[in-house]
């Protein structure tokens, strides 16, 4: 879950980490009112999940509250990627001396939380990385230790005790809230005041939001929750959207990537897939509805390698959707596994052919979706 | 021979008693698993299909000596879990739940570090060694023959996928590992590789892997420098999935350009690593490294 940049601003506020003046905006009119009471040059900034906003040119600056209403109206009419912008904030624009980019984050690869900080922030700062390493300083960090008074001093021999201060806070919250991500990019040196965190970054372990209720229902603030997804989530299947035209029903992460890849191969394209994890009778029937709820397509694939349910009654659950709901479009079940002949002669009896090898099943899939409807 | 467990393998089940892990625990001892105890605070005393049930990981051990246990426990209590099994002593536990906090896994990944204890898993199937007619996790063992194939894979249904192909051709295993689908996992593909090369029974090695993260790329990089001398054949599911945004600016600074799709097939090519570009070529390709 990624929050949004008020939302990761207002813990930032929490924890002492300073934050540029500012407040959100629904309308306008509040945008005006805003820039009014700031009594400065604003910079506005939409509140939404894409990332490198200024980029797509949609942070906008303002000298007077009248500019500001009038950059305002145009952004609220703007869909960026399918996301209406509903919220902007609205700051004081700030002097800037220097940038730095302060983040933590998880390296897998370590298998530990990592501390970033460079000496240049901006937008290019993977480009740096690349090209100029030593303006950046990477710290592994020992979770069972955290953060440790030698990690403080090589930082502030790196960027300064203020750096060194905010990373710690950074890290505090990093743990705190479950974070896989907390970012700011870039921390600026102001003139007079120190530094100011002008963007922030964080995103929060999925998979830990049942002991993070707080920031679960933040959620809600954007009407962000995809009842498809969620229907999925608390079945603990997975759900993704795509642009294609063939629906998948299939089980594990690995082995539905694989079929992807086969369709594509095979020229076709994949509407949509749920991921189920090992279901029975009761859980296929629910999974085949949800994806005939979820997204339009030609024509349906059906994978189930049975190795501990069973295929028989996985297709007694295809058989009872069918029954109550008869589809329109072409199926296609490719079933292997435990009492895969009863689970054949099952589907047969239903009307369907099933299919036992992957190659055959995803072959015959796609020509489903080739055929003119 | 086989790695990590074998038919002298003592396994302890911590959370026994919940309708999953007794379902497996007695799949686990009819294919011959040597099952020496379980574990459930307050269940003390009882018996899970006649295997001993203790109120603690540490009484377990010390009426039972179990070397290894499973963990059939809830996401939310597994680090408590895991912990209290390192703390009585065990050194290899495999961990099957998914959906387990990030931060969590962490913990117990860097907890494992310090006791020396190996951690397979999360979101894992387990492992089985067929020659040595153990299994710890709920692979569906019918699929397995007992042979020279080590097998590791970040996948559950499409490693029985291939090895199910595999077993078809008469191609035994020596041992096959789910070493976990989750972004964070006890022991990747480079240690599980070194593993397989020090087993005299392992002849060759199928590493199935996936986009995302840099695993393959560090297992590639160990058969670069002839660390690991056996034969590999490797496959990679998402070829053709978009590649992963998500972690923005301080996922690519860590990567440093890996974890996509060409940098994987490229790290394979560079250490002469045939891959399967699908499921149905592995077959074919361990043939020939076999043969």
């Amino acid at each position: 879950m990624n929050l949004r940049e008020y939302q990761a601003k207002q813990i930032f506020a929490r924890f002492n980490i300073p934050i540029p003046a500012g407040k959100i905006a629904k309308t306008p009119d509040q945008v005006k009112q805003i820039a009014s009471e700031l009594n400065s040059p604003v910079v506005l900034k939409p509140q939404l999940v894409v990332k490198k906003r200024g980029k797509l040119g949609i942070i906008k600056f303002a000298d007077t509250p009248e500019i500001a209403r009038e950059e305002a109206t145009k952004l609220f009419n703007l869909i960026i990627k399918d996301e209406p912008i509903k919220i902007i904030l609205v700051e004081k624009k700030e002097a800037i001396q220097q940038e730095l980019y302060l983040a933590v984050t998880i390296d897998y690869s370590k298998r530990c939380p990592v501390i970033i900080v460079s000496r240049r922030g901006g937008v290019d700062i993977e480009e740096l990385a690349q090209n100029d390493a030593r303006q950046i300083l990477k710290i592994p960090i020992n979770i069972l230790n955290g953060f440790t008074e030698q990690i403080d001093k090589q930082i502030q021999d790196f960027a300064g005790a203020d750096v060194a201060d905010y990373i710690q806070k950074l890290y505090t919250i990093f743990r705190r809230y479950d974070a896989e991500l907390i970012e700011i990019n870039p921390l600026v040196k102001t003139s007079k005041d120190g530094y100011i965190a002008v963007d922030a970054v964080l995103n929060i372990n999925d998979d830990s939001l049942f002991r993070q209720t707080a920031l679960a229902d933040l959620r809600k603030e954007f009407g962000d929750i995809d009842p498809i997804v969620e229907e999925a989530r608390a079945n603990n299947w997975t759900y993704i959207d795509l642009p294609g035209d063939i629906a998948i029903l299939s089980s594990g992460a690995g082995l539905t990537m694989a079929i992807l890849d086969l369709i594509h191969y095979a020229g076709g394209a994949p509407a949509n897939f749920i991921d189920t994890a090992q279901i029975d009778e009761e859980g296929i029937y629910n999974a085949f509805k949800l994806l005939i709820k979820a997204t339009p397509a030609k024509t349906i694939l059906i994978n189930i390698f049975a190795g501990l349910n069973r295929c028989d009654s996985l297709s007694m659950g295809i058989n009872r959707y069918l029954k109550k709901f008869p589809l329109d479009i072409p199926i296609v079940v490719r079933m292997v596994g435990n009492k895969e002949k009863e689970g054949h002669k099952i589907l047969r009896d239903a009307g369907i052919d099933p299919v036992s090898n992957l190659e055959d099943a995803v072959k015959k899939v796609v020509e489903f979706s080739k055929t003119k409807s | 021979m086989s790695i990590i467990i074998n038919s002298k393998t003592r396994l302890l089940v911590q959370g026994i008693t919940g309708d999953a892990a007794q379902h497996h625990t007695k799949l686990m001892m009819d294919y011959g698993t040597n099952i020496v105890a379980g574990v459930r605070p307050g269940a003390g005393g009882s018996e899970v299909h006649n295997v001993k049930v203790f109120n603690s990981v540490l009484e377990a051990v010390e009426q039972q000596q179990p070397d290894t246990s499973i963990l059939f426990v809830p996401a939310k209590v597994m680090k408590q879990a895991a912990f209290e099994a390192f703390d009585a002593g065990i050194k290899k536990i495999v961990i099957v739940s998914e959906h387990i906090p990030l931060h969590d896994t962490m913990e117990i990944v860097a907890r494992a570090q310090q006791v020396q204890a190996t951690v397979i898993g999360p979101n894992t199937p387990g492992l089985i060694s067929p020659g040595e007619q153990c299994k710890v996790g709920f692979v569906p063992s019918s699929y397995y023959i007992p042979g020279k194939i080590g097998v590791a894979s970040r996948s559950g249904t499409l490693t029985y996928e291939i090895v199910s192909r595999l077993t078809e051709a008469g191609i035994g295993q020596s041992t096959c590992i789910g070493i976990g689908g989750d972004p964070v996992i006890g022991t990747p593909f480079s240690k599980i590789l070194k593993m397989f090369q020090d087993d005299p029974e392992t002849e060759a090695i199928l590493m199935v892997g996936e986009i995302g993260g840099t695993m393959e790329e560090e297992a590639a990089e160990l058969v670069q420098k002839k660390e690991i001398t056996k034969p590999v054949v490797a496959y990679v599911a998402g070829r053709t999935a978009p590649p992963d945004k998500k972690m923005g600016h301080a996922g690519a600074i860590i990567a440093g350009g890996r974890g996509t799709i060409k940098s994987k097939l490229d790290a394979f090519e560079q250490a002469f690593i045939p891959v399967a570009k699908v499921p149905g070529d592995v077959v074919n390709l361990v043939k020939r490294l076999i043969l």
